[in-house]
Formats: C-alpha cells, structure tokens, sequence
C-alpha cells in the first residue's frame, strides 16, 4: 500500500511571515535618521536657563529659525550640577540649519544671515515679517553678548524674539 | 536517435514530479534583521528631541527715540538692576528700593507682584502695563537676566524690555 501524499512530504515546517516587520522596522530607522539630522542641525548642545516658576510656553507651529549661543564647554553630567560654573564668554553663534560658526566678534554676519530668512519668510497681512526668532543661549553667556546679539536681530528688522527656558525648573 | 533517447531518460512521470517539489529558494534573513534592529535601537536611544525646552517673548529695544519718548510720556516705571556677585552670583535690586527684600528671583516676583495695583491689590500703585526694565550689568549670566523678565511676567506685568545702551 502506497502512502499517502501528505505522508510522503513530511511535516510542513512552520514558516513565520516577516516581510511587514521588515518593512515597518526600515520605515523606523529612515524616520529616525532623518530626525536625527534635522534635529541636531539646530540643537546644539548647550544648557538653556532654568527658571524658578517657569512663564515658559511652547511656540507652536509657526515659522521660526533658532539662533543658538554656544559657550566653550559641552554639556556634561558634571556641568549639569552648577551649569553657570564656566567662563561666560560664548564660543560661536549659529542661526538656523546654516553649519556656520559665527564668533561674538562679527554680528554683521548675523544680521545678514537673519535677513536673508526674512526676506525668503513668511509675512502677514499688513507685510510684516511672520518669521519668529528663537534666541537659545546657554544659560551661562554674559550678558554683555547676548546685548550685542539682540541689537543684531533687531538691524535685521525684528521686533520681538524668543528666549528659549526650560518650561519647568531643573533643580 | 541517440538524443531521442537521452530525453526519454529525463522523463519523469506526473506522479514523480508531483512527489518530489523542487526545492523552494529561501533568503536568510535572520543576519539582517539583527542588524537592523541593531541600528534602529541605535536610532531610537541618540534621537535627541528638546521637548523640555519653551520660550518667553520680549520685545527687542528699539532703535533710537522712540521708546525715550514714551517714557516721557509714562514716567512711572520700574527698573529692575542685576549686578554680577561672585563669580556666577547675582544681586537683584529694584531701583529706589534697594536689594535688601530681593535676596532671589522668587522674593522679586512676590515684591513685584505686591507693587502692581490689582483689585486683590488696591495698594499697589504700579499699573499691569507699567514699564518694567530689566537692567543688567554686562558680566551677569544669561540664566539671571531671563529670570528676572520671567519674575516680572509671573507678577502679572505686560510691558517688559530690557534696557537700551543708550538709555
């Protein structure tokens, strides 16, 4: 008596079909290089200040550009702990996704950086710019800087600026 | 005839082909799927997003004239001064008040808050749109002049700016 065909085959092995988690996981890490890189363009790393009873709120959704001041020092565990315990002299200034590092020394630059995302922004009705400036500083830049830094974005044709905070206290 | 036969020997039957399936071409894909987990946990721990981070709005000093001339106009206002004290200290001083009731940000905010006029507040005799100046010396941090502003915003004021060089 010959056996039947599923006696001649054997026992079919059991098959686990992992084409969507491949698809899935691919779409993850092409989303997070992606964020990684627009991120890091304009997050450079520093300590913004921490306020005691923070008015901090989220900017929202509207066009803006980040001008970051950077002090010599990465942040760091230990810097963490006193982050105003560095010397308060900034080491450059970047404005939005631009790789430039600009020194304290050459504000035009700034300026004519932040004209440029003025003129190529968004207006409002009465053709005003709509473009909102978020000024991230480290916590620790004198203010003697940050003085030279506003009166940049203000020869630019900007009247009001962001100051960037952490939205709760950090101690 | 010699090839006639050869392809009678690759004959197969029906019933042989049925019994023998070729055999199925299979990817291992066991390798890259370790990788890829590899690099999306990778991903996933570095992705740095600044969720923690907000913003407080001022207004920049304007140019020249134009603010002087309101202030003629509004003289009453109060002028918040920051001195550097140690090496990354700061004494906070309300002009004409000294800074004695100003020993930290949360003891300006109180006194702020007590010299804005408020229905809870008849006595206070500055108005939620006074002037408010924050007026830092050059070596104060950063962190200290934006908590000022924030304490004159958490006492209720709404006309904030720093001082111009030339004021």
């Amino acid at each position: 008596m010959s056996k039947s065909q599923v006696h001649q085959r054997g026992p079919t092995a059991p098959e686990m079909n992992i084409t969507p988690l491949i698809d899935v996981v691919f779409l993850l890490i092409i989303f997070f290089m992606l964020v990684n890189n627009i991120v890091s363009d304009e997050n450079v790393p520093l300590i913004p200040p921490s306020l005691d009873d923070s008015q901090a709120r989220e900017l929202g959704e509207v066009k803006k550009i980040t001008i970051s001041v950077a002090p010599g020092v990465e942040p760091s565990p230990e810097r963490r702990l006193d982050p105003l315990l560095i010397s308060g002299e900034s080491a450059y200034i970047r404005v939005g996704t631009h790789a430039e590092e600009i020194p304290i020394n050459n504000m035009d630059r700034v300026t004519e950086l932040l004209k440029d995302a003025v003129e190529r922004g968004p207006r409002d009705a009465e053709g005003n710019t709509a473009l909102e400036v978020r000024l991230r500083a480290d916590g620790a830049i004198f203010y003697k800087e940050m003085q030279q830094i506003m009166a940049a974005i203000t020869a630019a044709g900007i009247q009001t600026v962001n100051m960037v905070a952490f939205l709760e206290d950090q101690d | 005839m010699s090839q006639e036969l050869d392809q009678t020997v690759e004959h197969h039957s029906a019933r042989s082909r049925r019994a023998k399936p070729k055999p199925k071409i299979q990817l291992q894909l066991t390798s890259m799927i370790d990788v890829i987990f590899q690099l999306l946990i990778y991903f996933v721990v570095t992705a740095s997003f600044a969720v923690d981070e907000g913003v407080l709005t001022a207004r920049l000093p304007e140019g020249t004239g134009t603010v002087t001339q309101q202030l003629e106009t509004n003289p009453v206002k109060l002028e918040v001064i920051l001195r550097t004290s140690g090496p990354a200290g700061v004494q906070i001083e309300i002009r004409g008040l000294g800074s004695r009731d100003t020993q930290n940000f949360a003891q300006l905010r109180q006194l702020l808050k007590s010299l804005r006029h408020s229905p809870q507040n008849t006595s206070g005799t500055f108005a939620s749109d006074s002037p408010v100046i924050i007026e830092p010396q050059g070596e104060v941090r950063w962190q200290h002049v934006v908590n000022a502003f924030n304490a004159a915003m958490a006492a209720g004021y709404e006309n904030i700016r720093f001082k111009q060089a030339n004021e």
